[in-house]
């Protein structure tokens, strides 16, 4: 019995490995066999890159609302904080080309104590008072880079970022490199998160989702954990936006409204939070369906709406959340003890 | 002077934001989800005005009156798609729903009524009512209210008598208190909870519409837009005053307004910081008082 | 023996409430010891106090002769005192497995870099907790619940993963709160004989209980409480026989 349990176990693990594999090659061939047979390849391409952006914007918002199970609906101040870093540190302080490499960590650490400063006063507060104090904090964060001209060279927004540097290429901002790159930041992003998610750290954070009081009964430091958390959060929304910085080559405050916070929040949704895939999945899906319904161009977002309030009536818990966690819908719905706990917790 | 008109300007806009809080708390305390729809509902209210005008004509009272029914009837399609079947699932599951809403509604309302701004009429133009004067070097300095001004607050004022007499001498309104303070119960002593929640949500949301046409009025522009930051100070407005306390919205949509009106006067060159002041505002009442300044629950573990 | 706990004077009151009114006790190691008391006598209150979860209004508790008054949870249970809850707050989602490797918390360091470069300090983590963690899981008798989410569990089983996950906080006191309430009596029984093997381990056990027959066939020292009040404290032989106690327990008609 347990040998055959065994076997199983480990053709199961085998089968993985190999799917894992082939999705790895698949994603480093793609654009090249799309670049050689589809006649728009840029286009697509870009889309593609794209979605590589918010896989990293979808899952740095999951360490923070799936696995600790605060409430960020703010996560567009933390994007635009890695950005302004990154496109500032390469226009302002001539960190372009080879020294980009450093100014994305830079960048990242930035924003990562950033969220930690979010956190400060968010420690006391749950639920739906921490929800609006991260809203608050992205909409000052959006003015400030607006109004404060001598830094951020404000509505203008920042332009000319000049190209990172990759071996002498020279396209370096083409969609195809940088494809690559952000895709090894996100195999980074995703390969850290599962690490974490399954350590001692990820297991504080986890036990604070599910009851906290509990957690503290066991030593845990709640509040540095929660602060660790939206620290690791921020840390890969600064990269991401970094990222950003040296593929569209120019940013501004308009491009991280609140909605553009709102938008992640869904594809984190609508994916499963919670979990690994879920984000992924999510920006995958939110990306393509707004692709798709380009052909109705300004219905796009009408019919984005639309599709969130469905996926709400149909999956609540999201695409690949099962029921596993305290956030998937259904399992409370049937635990009315838990749900009357995670009530109190967003009340007190 | 000048300070003390920012001081006069802030409560006026104040009490503009106090309305749409009055409105979200009554929402917030009915149906106990918090709503990221109420922006959009202000701009449907303002916008209603907006083609009022047109149709019939400048009545300030009847387009008031065409706000609050028309954003209350969005209210119901909002109750019907973002609450009803959520109101024992997690809170997120509506939220993210309002979310939607909100997104639905703000881009329909961009392809039906235009990315551009527009200009609602101009009621008592340049009239004003001079509270005080004074001459200091030979310089006039006068603190005044504008008509517009007189009237946003009469109209907030009465408002908000008329919803307390409301609340508190009528059954109706006794039973929107009872399903606002404990659901279960209320349905225990016959309380109709299901259509009593819609009507409250109705009326918060009414209220909401007319906040927009006073808010399309004072700036005298709207754009669909206009919801998403008008919105969020109402929610931030609410939590200051501890969530489903409507006195306390009110308190804490004037002292939002104030915060902001003193803020540009204090400090140079920030009028593009205004919202700034109202963010921070509402964070440093929260690190103060987690629940809120005007909760009424305390500690309790 | 040494004394491991002691509440000097302890008060806790909410708005008028006195819900604990100036209470002492003394735990001594190595004993099994009760806090008996009708329903709403203070008993959970007082325990709170003693472990950090609320704050005392008033007065003193030393843990192992160290001061612990407006110290927090955690603070407190990094000094070795667990606990179990009265409506239990395992980790529903998480497996039993886990709930017991979350206990490993204080023993553990890695942290985040840890974790991302897979250094030695977390495989030798990783080994010890999963190793221990499942030593403790055998002790309580659940091997083959293991992999089970917690969530999933009957009740009584719960109760055991919860006193698993605080056995792994490896706590020189266990404190635990209306262990046997919702069980029938052949789990009431093995839970008894459990907590005596415990004891006999070296642990010293705090229960708080309503079910006289339970705490009397079990503890050698016992408090009661009344209405927040102290109004007996000895061995349960000498409080069995007191007639504050029947006054306060059995001549309300509860049950014996």
């Amino acid at each position: 019995m347990k040998l055959t349990n065994k076997i199983k176990a480990s053709h199961a693990r085998d089968y993985r490995s190999v799917l894992f594999v082939l999705a790895a090659a698949a994603l480093i061939v793609a654009p090249i066999i799309i670049d050689a047979t589809v006649h728009k390849s840029s286009y697509v391409i870009d889309i593609m890159v794209r979605i590589l952006f918010y896989v990293i914007f979808a899952s740095s918002l999951n360490v923070i609302n799936g696995y600790s199970g605060q409430f960020n609906i703010g996560h567009a101040g933390f994007m635009l904080i890695g950005s302004y870093t990154g496109a500032l540190l390469s226009t302002k302080l001539g960190m372009g080309g080879v020294w980009y490499w450093v100014a994305i960590p830079i960048s990242g650490i930035f924003t990562a104590i950033a969220g930690f400063l979010v956190s400060l006063p968010t420690l006391k507060l749950r639920g739906i008072y921490l929800a609006i104090v991260t809203l608050g904090f992205s909409e000052i964060i959006r003015l400030i880079a607006m109004n404060w001209t001598a830094v951020t060279n404000g509505p203008m927004g920042v332009k000319n970022i000049p190209k990172i540097w990759l071996f002498g290429l020279r396209k370096t901002s083409s969609p195809m490199v940088i494809y690559y790159i952000v895709l090894v930041f996100v195999v980074l992003c995703l390969y850290s998160t599962y690490k974490i998610i399954n350590s001692r750290v990820g297991r504080a954070w986890m036990s604070i989702r599910e009851d906290s009081t509990a957690s503290q009964s066991l030593g845990i430091n709640v509040n540095r954990y929660k602060a660790f958390n939206f620290m690791l959060g921020a840390f890969w929304a600064g990269v991401g936006g970094a990222l950003m910085a040296i593929y569209y080559r120019f940013i501004s405050a308009d491009m991280f409204v609140l909605d553009e916070g709102f938008n992640v929040l869904a594809m984190v949704i609508l994916g499963g939070q919670g979990t690994l895939v879920g984000p992924v999945l999510g920006a995958v899906i939110v990306n393509l369906i707004t692709e798709f319904f380009r052909f109705a161009d300004e219905y796009r977002l009408v019919l984005y709406g639309l599709l969130i309030i469905l996926t709400m009536w149909l999956r609540p818990q999201g695409l690949a959340g099962a029921t596993n966690t305290v956030l998937a819908g259904q399992a409370i719905t049937q635990d009315s003890s838990k749900k009357t706990a995670v009530d109190d917790g967003a009340d007190a | 002077m000048y300070v003390l008109q920012q001081l006069v300007n802030g409560i006026c806009q104040g009490s503009i934001y106090a309305l749409m809080a009055i409105g979200y708390a009554l929402i917030f305390g009915v149906v106990g989800l918090v709503t990221f729809t109420y922006g959009e509902i202000i701009m449907l209210g303002a916008f209603s005005a907006f083609y009022y005008f047109i149709v019939f004509g400048d009545n300030l009272i009847l387009s008031l009156l065409c706000g609050f029914v028309v954003a209350g009837l969005v209210g119901i399609v909002v109750h019907k798609v973002c609450y009803q079947r959520f109101l024992d699932a997690p809170r997120y599951i509506s939220l993210i729903a309002t979310i939607g809403m909100s997104m639905f509604i703000k881009n329909l309302a961009i392809i039906v009524f235009g990315s551009t701004m527009k200009g609602l009429p101009l009621f008592f133009e340049g009239q004003n009512l001079v509270i005080a004067e004074r001459t200091i070097d030979g310089v006039r300095q006068q603190l005044s209210l504008t008509y517009l001004q007189v009237v946003v607050i009469v109209t907030v004022v009465v408002l908000s008598i008329a919803l307390t007499l409301f609340l508190n001498k009528t059954r109706i309104g006794m039973r929107l208190r009872a399903v606002s303070q404990d659901r279960k119960a209320a349905a225990l002593v016959g309380v109709n909870v299901k259509n009593t929640t819609l009507l409250g949500n109705c009326i918060g949301c009414g209220f909401g519409g007319i906040a927009g046409i006073l808010l399309g009025l004072y700036y005298n522009s709207i754009i669909p837009t206009m919801g998403g930051v008008a919105g969020l100070k109402a929610f931030s407005a609410v939590v200051i005053g501890g969530l489903s306390n409507i006195a306390g919205a009110a308190i804490g949509g004037i002292s939002i307004g104030i915060v902001e009106n003193l803020g540009i006067a204090f400090i140079p060159n920030g009028s593009g910081y205004r919202d700034v002041y109202a963010f921070l505002f509402l964070i440093i009442a929260l690190v103060i008082k987690p629940e809120g300044l005007f909760s009424r629950r305390t500690g309790t573990v | 023996m040494s004394t491991i706990l002691e509440s000097v004077d302890v008060s806790k009151h909410f708005g008028g409430v006195k819900a604990v009114n100036h209470v002492d006790m003394k735990i001594e190691k190595g004993d099994i010891f009760g806090i008996i008391g009708p329903n709403g006598a203070g008993k959970t209150t007082f325990f709170n106090v003693c472990n950090g979860a609320i704050p005392a209004t008033e007065g003193k508790v030393y843990f192992n002769g160290e001061l612990v008054t407006g110290m927090s949870l955690s603070q407190i249970a990094s000094r070795g005192m667990a606990r179990t809850f009265q409506n239990i707050k395992l980790f529903n989602y998480m497996t039993v497995l886990e709930n017991v490797k979350t206990g490993f918390h204080m023993h553990t360091r890695t942290n985040m870099f840890d974790a991302v470069f897979t250094t030695k300090r977390f495989k030798r983590d990783e080994e010890y907790i999963v190793e221990e963690g499942k030593k403790i899981i055998e002790r309580v008798g659940l091997t083959k619940f293991t992999n089970v989410r917690a969530g999933n569990l009957a009740y009584g089983i719960q109760r055991r993963v919860e006193i698993a996950r605080a056995l792994a906080t490896q706590p020189e006191i266990l404190l635990l709160d209306e262990p046997a309430a919702g069980m029938n009596p052949n789990e009431t029984q093995e839970l008894l004989e459990f907590v005596i093997a415990l004891n006999r381990d070296g642990y010293t056990v705090v229960v708080i209980e309503h079910d006289m027959k339970f705490v009397m066939n079990l503890c050698r020292n016992i408090l009661v409480l009344n209405f927040g009040t102290k109004i007996s404290e000895g061995s349960a032989e000498y409080v069995k026989n007191d007639p504050k106690v029947h006054e306060a327990y059995f001549g309300k008609g509860a049950t014996l």
